[in-house]
């Protein structure tokens, strides 16, 4: 149904159109419209509540949108159940992960491999694990692992489904600065494989190692768009993360 | 006295572990409080009486008959009510107030079909006389009830743990919405775990008339609360703490009726009164919250 390779010819791998997303009167996203392209990297950045988890949690189908929609390899996915999702390639990670803590870091993995593919592709998932340097924490409950691990072994959980577009949420947050070194260049390395990322995060720096290109969100709406050096100086974004001079 | 009050504790204790069972398996899976699981019970112990009644089935046939027809009941019922509960803000509230309001409707309905009258399958349809265990004599009901209640609790530690389906139920128990993003189908796992909850229950409900005596339309609520004893008492969400915490019923129920009759019906509440006040999060504790 739906290709296994990423389109060509400038064909977008994701297409959000005017997403809304209401939590009672709170309009979380509020016609938020963006496209991915295949095997690049984009930050999804902005204030707290502006709308960057919530974006990730209507594209993975945790939320359904209340208006606009969400197009993949040109078809509308929005309301497909999110199983569904991950099955035709879209995955994501979690802010604070919750493996499943009594199966061992391997078997978190292999859950996924084994239920998370439209194909019937075998995972190397012991190779998966290394990569991530967990190769020697495989048969230990995930729940013995600490918060570093657990974000990796998360980030190897949505690997193991194979998709062609992984949505990351803060991954960076509470790792050493020379884990950090290592995930960038992880994340460079998928995208070089072809996987689309999009980058929600934090950490300025983590992001401008990372990205291609970044989108500022503000109240559910992108108020910028391009490359994070063209962020800083685009006066709509200094405004929203550092106010005005009147304090506004 | 004191040896045969431990002994037949234990018996009962597994019997009752086997009737809060499935309350704890779709507990821990779907994260609903089914309040009408002693209505399904109190179904399975109708289904027995009149199996045996019109037919003349023996209840070790009626039990297997029991369960398979009640869990191919429960497998639409969950997708009529639970999905419509799960896409509200607070489903396992919400499940209390639905799952009431059914017991009421299952209770009412089986008042009119059945009548108020008090049922009972008489013990010669076991085709056995009382057992002799460490010299004492035990009803062959009791012997029967605690077998066929272990024999179930090990069926559901083979499917939680030795089946693929049961490995997908443990990692949908752990965290739902990280089950959702391994590609995990949650629907069709929890509509599984109902399935087998509502059929444990009306299986059960097959003994009923044995351990308790006799069998009404209204027997429902009671055994829902003292189910709900039971598995908080064990641990909530734990289908194996259901285990010790039928046990620890059993053997209180019967030391209870040996000692202090009179009191034996407040057994259920006040140990449900205790156990919130001093360990809510049940005997096996948070270590072995998830099974």
């Amino acid at each position: 149904m739906y290709p296994e390779q990423p389109p060509g010819n400038g064909e977008p791998l994701l297409r959000i159109e005017a997403l809304v997303k209401r939590f009672g009167g709170f309009r979380a996203l509020d016609g938020l419209t963006f496209d991915l392209m295949p095997g690049e990297i984009v930050g999804l950045v902005g204030p707290n509540g502006s709308g960057k988890t919530t974006c990730i949690n209507v594209i993975s189908g945790l939320y359904s949108p209340d208006g606009g929609d969400v197009i993949y390899h040109g078809r509308p996915i929005s309301g497909m159940p999110s199983h569904r999702l991950v099955q035709i390639g879209i995955n994501r990670t979690f802010q604070v992960p919750k493996p499943f803590p009594t199966l061992t870091a391997s078997e978190n993995v292999r859950v996924a491999a084994a239920h998370g593919r439209c194909d019937c592709t075998a995972v190397d998932v012991d190779a998966l694990l290394a990569s991530f340097e967990l190769d020697c924490y495989a048969g230990r409950p995930a729940a013995e692992l600490n918060a570093g691990q657990q974000k990796m072994l998360d980030l190897a959980r949505a690997l193991a489904t194979g998709p062609s577009l992984l949505c990351i949420d803060e991954l960076a947050a509470g790792l050493n600065p020379a884990e950090l070194v290592r995930v960038a260049e992880r994340l460079r390395e998928l995208a070089r494989s072809g996987i689309t990322l999009l980058v929600v995060e934090h950490l300025m720096g983590f992001i401008d190692q990372v990205t291609d290109r970044v989108i500022v969100l503000n109240a559910g709406r992108g108020i910028f768009e391009g490359p994070l050096r063209g962020a800083v100086t685009d006066p709509k974004v200094i405004e929203v993360f550092l106010g005005t001079e009147n304090g506004d | 006295m004191l040896g045969y009050t431990i002994l037949a504790g234990l018996l009962f204790g597994l019997y009752f572990s086997l009737v809060g069972l499935g309350l704890n398996l779709v507990f821990g899976v779907v994260r609903i409080v089914n309040l009408a699981h002693g209505d399904f019970l109190m179904l399975g112990a109708f289904s027995a009486y009149w199996l045996f009644s019109l037919f003349a089935v023996s209840p070790f046939i009626s039990v297997v008959l029991v369960f398979v027809g009640f869990s191919i009941i429960a497998w639409p019922l969950y997708y009529l009510l639970v999905p419509r509960l799960m896409a509200t803000k607070d489903p396992e509230m919400l499940s209390l107030i639905l799952f009431f309001g059914f017991s009421q409707v299952i209770e009412a309905l089986a008042t009119i079909a059945f009548g108020t009258s008090d049922r009972s399958i008489p013990g010669r349809a076991l085709h056995m006389g009382p057992c002799r265990l460490f010299g004492q004599n035990y009803p062959a009901s009791w012997i029967v009830g605690a077998v066929v209640s272990a024999a179930a609790v090990l069926f559901i530690y083979l499917y939680l743990y030795h089946t693929t389906k049961g490995y997908l139920s443990r990692a949908v128990m752990a965290h739902r919405e990280e089950a959702v993003a391994s590609g995990i189908n949650v629907n069709r796992v929890c509509a599984i775990a109902f399935s087998i909850g509502v059929g444990l229950a009306a299986a059960a409900g097959v003994f009923a008339p044995f351990i308790f005596g006799s069998i009404n339309p209204a027997m429902g609520v009671n055994i829902t609360i003292t189910s709900l004893t039971v598995i908080v008492v064990g641990s909530l969400g734990n289908p194996l703490g259901t285990v010790l915490g039928g046990l620890t019923y059993g053997i209180s129920l019967m030391f209870m009726q040996t000692y202090f009759s009179s009191w034996a019906n407040l057994l259920a509440y006040v140990m449900l009164i205790l156990i919130l006040l001093i360990r809510p999060s049940g005997l096996l504790g948070r270590s072995v919250r998830y099974a």
